[in-house]
């Protein structure tokens, strides 16, 4: 068994078993796995960034949050009426442009300041895009849009199965497409930028023309996940999209591991699990968040490189399968 | 036109107010300065530790009804603890590691607080706000503005913080050692200077100054576990316009900031406008500012 067909069977595995799983649940857990699959979608966007290009972000929630409204602003009830299928690809394209906006200031930055201008922009989208006032027609205000559900093939997916499919769909065909990314040429051309700037741009590389393509599909994807979100859920609240909503994401993405597909389910799962479990062991579902905290802390100090990304390394080095994983630290993969 | 003249008029009482809340970003701004100097770390939780330390003050003063200036020292007590306990468990075992972990670092901590807080204080309404000194006022001489007691006591509170921690960097042993471990920990070691004691105090004096602006900005602001927090934006923006090195030109920033948030107000209904201040002078600071390659540890 050599290293490809082992990857080959492992993801065959995943996908079988995330498409039988839900189907033995009740509807209530198979609309908390609907979420998870959207919510690894989000996680995917910020690997786009992070993994790729050494950008960090905390603002994902907000590029999401430009979808969801979008969606809920044409489409449904309260909207124009629109199809998803025609408010959908407009949501990923308006929060395409916001990620193309944000990533024009953030050429001349890197590191830090970055990290500080995206949490500006999260909070500068919660303290006036999306707070009650000036902008309640796209966001809805008070009274929260209800996008309906999308219809595929004449058949209308309300039912928590069929949509669960359709978001798990969504969240392969974005695997697939990040995955293309990190082996084709296109990967190989960001992987050089992260790895050094310099050298990439002597190597004849417009490291413009890239980066602000990787804002802008990283945003696209963020856009994707909150229209799904606000279809999934049926209504959109600007405070399902706030600033800790987005550094809670990021967050996952650390202890995750950036770069790794089996790290955005991982944390999909995780990030609409845990709170779960913690609801029916009666405790306050706030813990989540501290838990995440205390992990993110614990969990650097311990093993910079990522908590799934390190246990991927690990059973590879046990089976001795694929290179023996460098184990990365963090900030040189950011 | 009518509401555009009493906009104007109220001009001058809003330079009180946009002073005053500047006073309280300058602190929280001047300590995420100092840590940043000192340890090379910006500190993403400087919000979070505002916030949690004003809700001991709140607990005390408001909840328990004890005077006031018991809740702010212990507010700053909390504040130096968790100062002290961020640096002393998760940044020391670090050292020598890239800035950039220990940056993600503090997000853990916002998030540690911020939740910590919501459990004990709930997460959405609003609090009643920590008064130390009375509401009332006096007139000042010769013009029609009111100037309240409280709006004062904040105002010298931050110019005295920021003189004292001037004179502390200028004129003490330990700012002595602040100033070298800032411009590079390794000589700092030759001359004999702890670097790990340096740098916690520079933690705890930093978060200290989170406390006490957190707990002044509390009649200014509507505030709960979220809102204040957001006080980390308008201290970035402030110590951006410092460079993140000059103290006197974060106060300066602050100070700016303060009134080009408060006059919108005058002139515009709701919080919108105002709330969009922040944003764009970061925006422009650090377009300005901040040139690639930029690194922030000059050597001065």
């Amino acid at each position: 068994m050599n290293a490809i067909n082992a990857r080959r069977i492992s993801v065959v595995a995943g996908i079988v078993l995330a498409v039988a799983i839900p189907a033995f649940m009740a509807d209530y857990y198979r609309s908390l796995a609907a979420l998870s699959a959207i919510a690894a979608i989000l996680i995917l966007s910020l690997n786009v960034l992070t993994g790729f290009v050494g950008q960090i972000s905390f603002c994902q929630y907000t590029f999401a949050g430009l979808g969801a409204m979008t969606v809920g602003a044409l489409s449904g009830a309260q909207g124009h009426h629109w199809s998803f299928w025609i408010s959908m690809p407009l949501g990923v394209l308006f929060a395409a442009l916001g990620g193309f906006l944000v990533g024009i200031p953030a050429l001349r930055l890197s590191g830090l300041f970055l990290a500080i201008l995206t949490l500006g922009v999260a909070l500068g989208a919660d303290r006036y895009l999306f707070a009650n006032g000036t902008w309640n027609s796209f966001t809805g205000g008070v009274n929260p849009r209800t996008p309906s559900r999308p219809t595929l093939f004449g058949y209308h997916l309300t039912s928590q199965y069929s949509f669960y499919l359709f978001a798990l769909a969504a969240f392969l065909l974005v695997a697939f497409l990040v995955w293309n990314l990190r082996v084709g040429k296109t990967g190989r051309v960001l992987r050089a930028i992260r790895e050094s700037e310099v050298a990439a741009s002597t190597m004849g590389l417009n490291l413009i023309k890239w980066k602000l393509a990787a804002f802008t599909v990283s945003a696209g994807i963020a856009g994707l996940a909150g229209g799904l979100l606000a279809v999934q859920i049926g209504s959109v609240s600007p405070a399902s999209y706030d600033f800790l909503h987005s550094i809670t994401v990021a967050a996952v993405v650390v202890v995750a591991g950036v770069g790794s597909l089996a790290s955005a389910a991982v944390g999909g799962i995780f990030i609409w699990w845990l709170p779960e479990l913690l609801r029916h062991t009666g405790v306050n579902a706030q813990f989540f968040q501290l838990i995440l905290g205390l992990l993110l802390v614990v969990q650097l100090v311990i093993a910079p490189q990522g908590g799934v990304v390190k246990l991927e390394h690990d059973l590879k080095r046990v089976f001795g399968l694929g290179r023996r994983g460098q184990d990365l630290e963090l900030a040189e993969v950011l | 036109m009518g509401i555009l003249a009493s906009g104007w008029a109220l001009i001058p009482s809003f330079t009180v107010i946009g002073l005053v809340l500047g006073g309280t970003y300058a602190l929280a701004a001047m300590g995420l300065v100092l840590i940043y100097r000192v340890s090379g770390v910006l500190n993403f939780a400087q919000g979070g530790i505002a916030m949690f330390s004003t809700f001991i003050a709140y607990q005390i003063a408001v909840k328990w009804g004890l005077p006031s200036i018991v809740g702010l020292f212990a507010a700053i007590a909390a504040g130096m603890l968790i100062g002290y306990v961020v640096e002393r468990f998760t940044m020391r075992p670090l050292t020598g590691r890239p800035a950039l972990t220990k940056v993600v670092i503090t997000i853990g901590w916002l998030l540690i607080l911020q939740a910590g807080a919501g459990l004990i204080w709930g997460a959405t309404s609003y609090h009643a706000p920590v008064h130390l000194v009375s509401r009332n006022g006096f007139r000042l001489v010769g013009t029609s503005v009111i100037i309240g007691y409280d709006q004062l006591t904040t105002l010298i509170v931050a110019l005295v913080f920021a003189f004292a921690t001037a004179a502390l960097l200028k004129y003490t042993m330990l700012g002595t050692s602040m100033r070298a471990v800032a411009d590079d920990p390794d000589t700092g070691k030759l001359w004999g200077i702890s670097v790990n004691r340096v740098t916690a105090a520079s933690w705890m004096a930093g978060s200290a100054m989170a406390a006490v602006a957190g707990v002044l900005i509390t009649p200014l602001i509507n505030f709960n576990t979220y809102s204040l927090t957001l006080i980390v934006i308008d201290a970035f923006t402030a110590a951006l316009i410092g460079r993140l090195t000059s103290l006197p030109w974060t106060v300066v920033g602050a100070m700016f900031l303060g009134i080009a948030e408060t006059y919108p107000r005058a002139f515009f209904n709701g919080a919108g406008v105002s709330s969009l201040v922040a944003f764009l002078l970061m925006l422009v600071t650090l377009a300005v500012l901040f040139r690639p390659g930029f690194s922030g540890r000059r050597t001065v």
